[in-house]
């Protein structure tokens, strides 16, 4: 007889239960499908040209997200009809350091690696003291692209040299070969790596980085696609840098965006490139470091 | 004791709140020397010119505020911060420049800063102005690009009373668009019937098929919008230059060379070509045999 109430007690608990989780799944997925289909749910959104513009929530579909190919493929070929070059008039720079620390953060760069370092310069015992910003020469004779054994770092037709850091397997080879030491290694996990968490990766910006590959400038090749100045060049409070199309023959300063003939500025000032007798034939070109327009601010080092 | 403790403190703190307002001091005998050259006209003009060479990039429009952020800031030349100084300590800050402000020792002849400080007092309050803007003036530009004559034909109107009427001696700028900004080309001066042709120069350089997008636009004292001419045929061809052979190490079939990927086939086609001979000559035998008994 207990037993028997027993049974029957479980029998009617588990009744029960199943049809309250019966009923309540059920309502539970009548609300879902209410969220879904309720068709007054709208959201505000602002077009490119500027209006603000009211759309059904149902309507809504995730953006497409640019794809790594897609991005690796336009990377390698490079905007036609450049061929970007860069001007770095010595006697403005004050070692300001704002071109450094753009570009570290638009190439989510550690402290202590750079893409382009201001340096003090002594070229011999009595001569005078100076600063030099040196990016990477995106030498049209490149070393580094040669000794790449897997076609990571290679070379396009507006000029640039580039890195594809989904391919570059942290050989080094390329660090080895650049005469101009302009390129870092990821030896640690890089800066904000959570941040980037999920980005796709963009060949024109080396952005994420991967720990255990290359990195090196980039002229900002992401932004030249945009039409804008690369980061370290739109940074420069001091008219140091001047940036532009070799073919088009003009280049245009970052700080007071004046554009000017690139033959004539080259020819007025006896511009100069770094170690050509490697015959590396660099892209960027330096004026060198006349009637400076700011004192060298600290003793030079001599310890070398 | 307590005394000289407290003192040296107060020093100590006067001078961090002199630093801290970044007073810029001038020494006492460069602060009142006189101006050489004469405040008139004719060198307040060329200071103007020499202003927006060599300053105009950081310290703005005068009267703007339009000035480059930097730290600490340029000050607007019509700021009474700046026309607190005399006309010496002017001339010491722009001869010697610093921290941000870089000196223009070596690159602006003595003269030549004297004449920006001459400018610059034009903006002061208790001086007589002797370059005085004109209040800007309506105008229109109308320009047409000429392919065959390579002309760019300019026609200026401004407004005089409510009316429109031809602006004649007025410098007009001809630019030729670049990928990051334009660049200027020449000035042509209009005739009295605002009338102006300017000629292209041969070096023009345009894009692939020679194709150049010029700007047309009146100077300073005007209101007027650009007038950006059609593209146009008469720049010379850009000249792009291949950097770079397709096909290199580890080639795939997207980027093999043709010559490569023809000799290798023509090379395995040869080889089994030779196979094939050797059999059908083997197979003849056979057959031949066969017939003979």
């Amino acid at each position: 007889m207990e037993k028997n109430t027993r049974r029957k007690f479980m029998k009617t608990l588990g009744a029960s239960i199943g049809v309250a989780s019966v009923a309540g799944s059920s309502s539970l997925l009548n609300s879902c499908a209410k969220i879904e289909s309720n068709n007054g749910d709208k959201i505000k959104l602002l077009t490119s040209s500027g209006e603000l513009v009211e759309v059904d929530k149902s309507q809504l579909k995730p953006a497409e997200m640019p794809s790594l190919t897609e991005f690796q493929k336009r990377g390698r070929e490079g905007l036609p009809g450049k061929s970007w070059v860069m001007v770095i008039d010595l006697a403005k720079c004050r070692n300001a350091r704002q071109c450094m620390k753009a570009c570290q953060n638009h190439h989510q760069l550690r402290p202590e690696q750079h893409h382009i370092n201001v340096l003090q310069m002594q070229d011999a015992e009595h001569t005078a003291p100076y600063y030099m910003p040196k990016p990477c020469q995106h030498c049209d004779n490149p070393p580094c692209t040669k000794v790449c054994p897997v076609n990571a770092t290679f070379k396009r037709d507006d000029g640039i040299v580039l890195i594809d850091n989904e391919r570059c397997i942290g050989c080094r080879f390329c660090i080895a070969a650049c005469p101009y030491s302009a390129r870092v290694f990821n030896w640690f996990e890089p800066r904000d790596a959570e941040k980037y968490k999920g980005v796709t990766y963009n060949i024109e910006a080396n952005v994420p980085q991967k720990k255990g590959t290359i990195s090196k400038c980039l002229f900002s090749a992401d932004r030249l696609r945009d039409g804008k100045l690369p980061s370290c060049v739109s940074a420069c409070p001091n008219g140091v840098y001047w940036f532009g199309d070799r073919n088009e023959d003009a280049v245009t300063n970052g700080t007071t965006k004046e554009t000017v003939n690139l033959t004539a500025l080259l020819k007025q000032n006896a511009a100069y490139t770094l170690m050509e007798e490697l015959g590396t034939k660099p892209r960027v070109y330096y004026l060198p470091p006349k009637d400076r327009a700011f004192p060298f601010q600290e003793e030079i080092k001599n310890d070398h | 004791m307590n005394n000289k403790i407290s003192y040296i403190i107060i020093a100590i703190l006067f001078l961090s709140v002199q630093s801290f307002a970044q007073e810029w001091l001038v020494p006492g005998d460069q602060r009142n020397i006189k101006n050489p050259l004469e405040y008139n006209l004719d060198n307040v003009q060329k200071g103007k010119d020499l202003y927006l060479k060599n300053c105009k990039s950081c310290h703005g429009d005068p009267g703007k505020n339009n000035a480059l952020p930097l730290v600490p800031p340029p000050v607007d030349i019509t700021s009474e911060k700046m026309q607190k100084n005399t006309v010496g300590e002017l001339f010491y800050k722009i001869t010697n420049g610093r921290g941000g402000m870089p000196q223009f020792k070596t690159n602006i002849s003595e003269d030549d800063r004297w004449r920006i400080v001459n400018y610059i007092m034009n903006f002061n309050p208790n001086r007589e102005p002797v370059l005085v803007a004109a209040p800007k003036v309506k105008a229109k530009i109308m320009a047409s690009v000429n392919e065959k004559e390579r002309k760019v034909e300019v026609f200026a109107e401004h407004e005089v009373k409510g009316k429109y009427s031809s602006l004649g001696n007025e410098q007009i700028t001809i630019s030729a668009k670049k990928y990051f900004g334009n660049i200027k080309i020449g000035e042509v001066t209009t005739d009295n019937n605002g009338r102006a042709e300017f000629n292209i120069p041969e070096s023009l350089i345009g894009d692939e098929e020679g194709n150049v997008n010029m700007v047309v636009s009146l100077g300073e004292d005007y209101i007027a919008e650009a007038v950006l001419l059609e593209e146009a045929k008469v720049g010379q061809n850009k000249k792009v230059q291949k950097l770079i052979k397709p096909g290199i190490l580890w080639s795939t079939n997207e980027n093999i060379q043709i010559w490569l990927l023809l000799s290798y086939i023509g090379a395995v086609g040869a080889a089994w070509a030779a196979i094939a001979y050797v059999v059908f000559q083997l197979i003849k035998v056979k057959r031949l045999g066969k017939t003979e008994h």
